[in-house]
């Protein structure tokens, strides 16, 4: 990526804790990244790694309380996103950014027919009249690959299938031509032929519309296939970043470099038995102190435990841009990083 | 493997069907059947694992239940051992369970939440043996130790275990009664990524601990790949290709087979980019209509016209490889002196010996 391109989203110290009964609970904890345009960041993570809830909170999206935002700013070209009115939001939401969720059989309201919803941000957004919105409406039914969209517009969502109704949540995301998609584990509740289908999908609308794209997943092959830069998160924070063939060839992070020994593949030499990362991902119930990932590292020394390590950059560039880590441990020289 | 004993039948499957009917309008008249599978043989041997692979609503997890007979066939013979389990009385079935258990999908909705991980461990012993309590406790601690539970954890409740550690108590109920086949339907399909490999490895070491037989249902062919002797995959309720492990993934001859693998994701980006993939166009047609033909006529990039007319069987077309194709014709030296399928799995297991 050109070192100097302004990007269209800039996240810079996001930290979101979730007041609960059972206490806080430090889901997200000082994220910082960036999308540059026409970009796909692809996030990793597992399953309270913090990786939606990065992205819920950026674009208000959870529900407050419990969930509180305590620090950071979220640069959409000049505004801050999370200083605008809740008005101002709104126009922001579905405008210049978009979303599609991970669950398609629940995020699309089963009262209203298929064209209705995928008009509805036409016309609060683009002050389309209904005949106008219809058309559009048609014209991006057909643009995600949905065969006989004018009749298909009558339809309710229970008449859809699954990857037929992830398609119209696509549809509904792009109808206003955001600069930002956000895609929460698209393919996630698809078979693995539907997913292959959404994801050719995806790859050709970037290049037809030109849309920076973060994609949300727990699929490293997804990633592997369609990311140009990667988030690595792991209890609440980015811990490690890179390009995507960067990150394959060449991980740093103990995290990753266990987590791409223990998935098996249909290609390539079988393992005979898989690695695996013992013991559980950690629920942040307060601000890290030391790293997250300490109690079930290989390589933890004492200092892991007394520090939370800040991420550094491998080789050149700075820290978001290349190649960066948040390790004590340095992966080349097998022994501790300078500080 | 020269010396290997020939590898024993312990489950055979001929013929099952599993249909379940429609009852619709005002009087509940039976207008139809979802056909979740129809007409399914195969074996599992003894000792090995089968992998069924293939998308929701292709009928695996239908099958692995019918295989316990926790649906009511609507035709077909299951033999397990050497006893035809689908004809058996309710009584003469309840003495079978033991040997036959099953592992859950969802960890969190198959364990009670009011029992404590001692109580849902026992409950199987309480059920078919006659054993004191302190022998029952004694054994539900061998147990928690085998699957790598904390024995200090006996008398606590499911809520305060991780999915994993959930999923390690459902498997310790399941191995109990000391059965001999476990069906494993989708063990890992709600756990996290480093997770998984920790289950697959336990089920890996407890196969080869108490010589169990595993039929491991699952989505994730690249799981499958890693736990499985044999796949076999299957398409809107009928198995598609039969193969051994290596040469499915190294060369799948059913198109289904073929654009499944093709389809799932490398997490290798040089890899990747280099890979063909096959793109299906449409989705599966519902198995209360199957398509005329070939239930895969409708979606099969290779389709000719016979496809559309007669349905194809599974054939042996390479040792040890069975195929539902037209376009998949045997090998003739292979076809004709086709062996049994006892020596086809020797042959499966070829170059990697169990032990």
């Amino acid at each position: 990526m050109p070192d100097g391109a302004k990007p269209v989203l800039d996240v810079r110290g996001l930290q979101t804790v979730f007041r609960t009964r059972a206490g806080d609970v430090h889901a997200v904890n000082s994220v910082s990244f960036h999308l540059e345009p026409g970009e796909l960041l692809g996030v990793v993570g597992e399953s309270g790694s913090g990786k939606s809830v990065t992205m819920m909170s950026l674009i208000g999206l959870l529900p407050m309380p419990p969930a509180e935002v305590l620090a950071g700013e979220v640069m959409l070209g000049d505004v801050d996103i999370l200083k605008v009115t809740p008005d101002q939001l709104r126009d922001i939401r579905g405008r210049r950014i978009g979303f599609v969720f991970q669950d398609p059989m629940t995020s699309l309201n089963p009262v209203y027919n298929i064209g209705n919803q995928v008009a509805e941000p036409l016309r609060r957004h683009m002050g389309m009249n209904k005949s106008q919105a219809r058309a559009r409406a048609i014209e991006l039914l057909e643009l995600v690959g949905i065969p006989d969209a004018e009749r298909r517009l009558a339809d309710y969502p229970h008449q859809f299938s699954g990857g037929m109704r992830q398609r119209v949540m696509i549809a509904i995301a792009l109808a206003c031509d955001p600069e930002v998609l956000i895609a929460d584990e698209p393919t996630t509740a698809l078979d693995v032929t539907i997913q292959a289908q959404i994801i050719e999908l995806v790859k050709e609308l970037r290049t037809k519309l030109g849309m920076a794209i973060v994609w949300i997943t727990h699929d490293l092959g997804v990633i592997a296939g369609i990311a140009d830069r990667v988030l690595v998160m792991y209890g609440g924070q980015v811990v490690e970043q890179a390009p995507v063939k960067e990150l394959f060839a060449n991980p740093q992070h103990p995290y990753t470099r266990a987590l791409l020994k223990t998935i098996p593949s249909v290609t390539g030499q079988r393992e005979t038995r898989l690695r695996v990362i013992e013991g559980q991902p950690p629920i942040m119930g307060a601000a890290p102190v030391a790293c997250p990932f300490m109690p079930r590292c290989a390589h933890a020394f004492s200092r892991c435990g007394a520090e939370n390590p800040q991420r550094r950059a491998i080789g050149a560039g700075r820290v978001g841009y290349g190649h960066d880590v948040a390790c004590h441990w340095d992966a080349k020289t097998g022994g501790p990083a300078d500080a | 493997m020269l010396d290997a004993k020939p590898a024993k039948k312990l489950v055979e499957v001929k013929d099952l069907k599993m249909y379940f009917p429609i009852h619709s309008g005002l009087l509940r008249r039976h207008t139809g059947d979802v056909k979740a599978v129809d007409g399914l043989s195969f074996d599992i041997f003894e000792g090995e694992t089968l992998g069924l692979v293939g998308e929701s609503g292709c009928g695996k997890s239908t099958v692995g239940r019918a295989l316990l007979r926790l649906y009511e066939l609507t035709s077909g013979s299951v033999t397990i051992g050497d006893e035809d389990i689908a004809k058996l009385s309710p009584e003469k079935l309840r003495t079978k369970r033991p040997m036959m258990q099953m592992v859950f999908q969802d960890p969190q909705a198959c364990l009670n939440p009011r029992m404590t991980v001692a109580a849902i461990i026992a409950e199987p012993l309480d059920e078919h043996t006659k054993l004191s309590a302190d022998e029952k406790l004694e054994k539900v601690y061998e147990l928690m130790d085998a699957v790598g539970l904390n024995r200090a954890f006996a008398n606590r409740y499911p809520h305060a275990f991780s999915g994993g550690q959930r999923q390690r108590i459902g498997i310790a109920r399941a191995l109990a009664l000391n059965p001999k086949f476990i069906v494993c339907d989708e063990p890992i399909a709600a756990l996290d990524v480093s997770i998984q490999a920790q289950v697959v490895n336990l089920l890996e070491d407890l196969q080869e601990q108490y010589g169990l037989t595993y039929l491991f249902i699952s989505h994730d062919l690249s799981m499958v790949r890693h736990i499985a002797d044999r796949v076999a995959v299957m398409y809107l309720g009928r198995i598609a290709e039969l193969s051994p492990r290596e040469p499915l993934y190294a060369d799948p001859l059913h198109p289904y087979a073929k654009a499944l693998l093709s389809a799932v994701p490398d997490p290798d980006p040089e890899r990747e980019s280099g890979r063909k993939r096959i793109i299906l166009q449409g989705d599966v047609p519902s198995p209360s209509n199957p398509p005329k033909g070939c239930n895969f006529c409708t979606r099969c990039p290779e389709v000719i016209p016979i496809c559309h007319e007669v349905k194809p069987d599974l054939a042996e077309v390479r040792p040890g490889r069975f195929v539902a194709c037209h376009l998949v014709k045997p090998d003739n030296n292979t076809a004709a002196g086709s062996t049994g399928l006892a020596e086809d799995f020797e042959y499966n297991q070829q170059g990697e010996p169990k032990q």
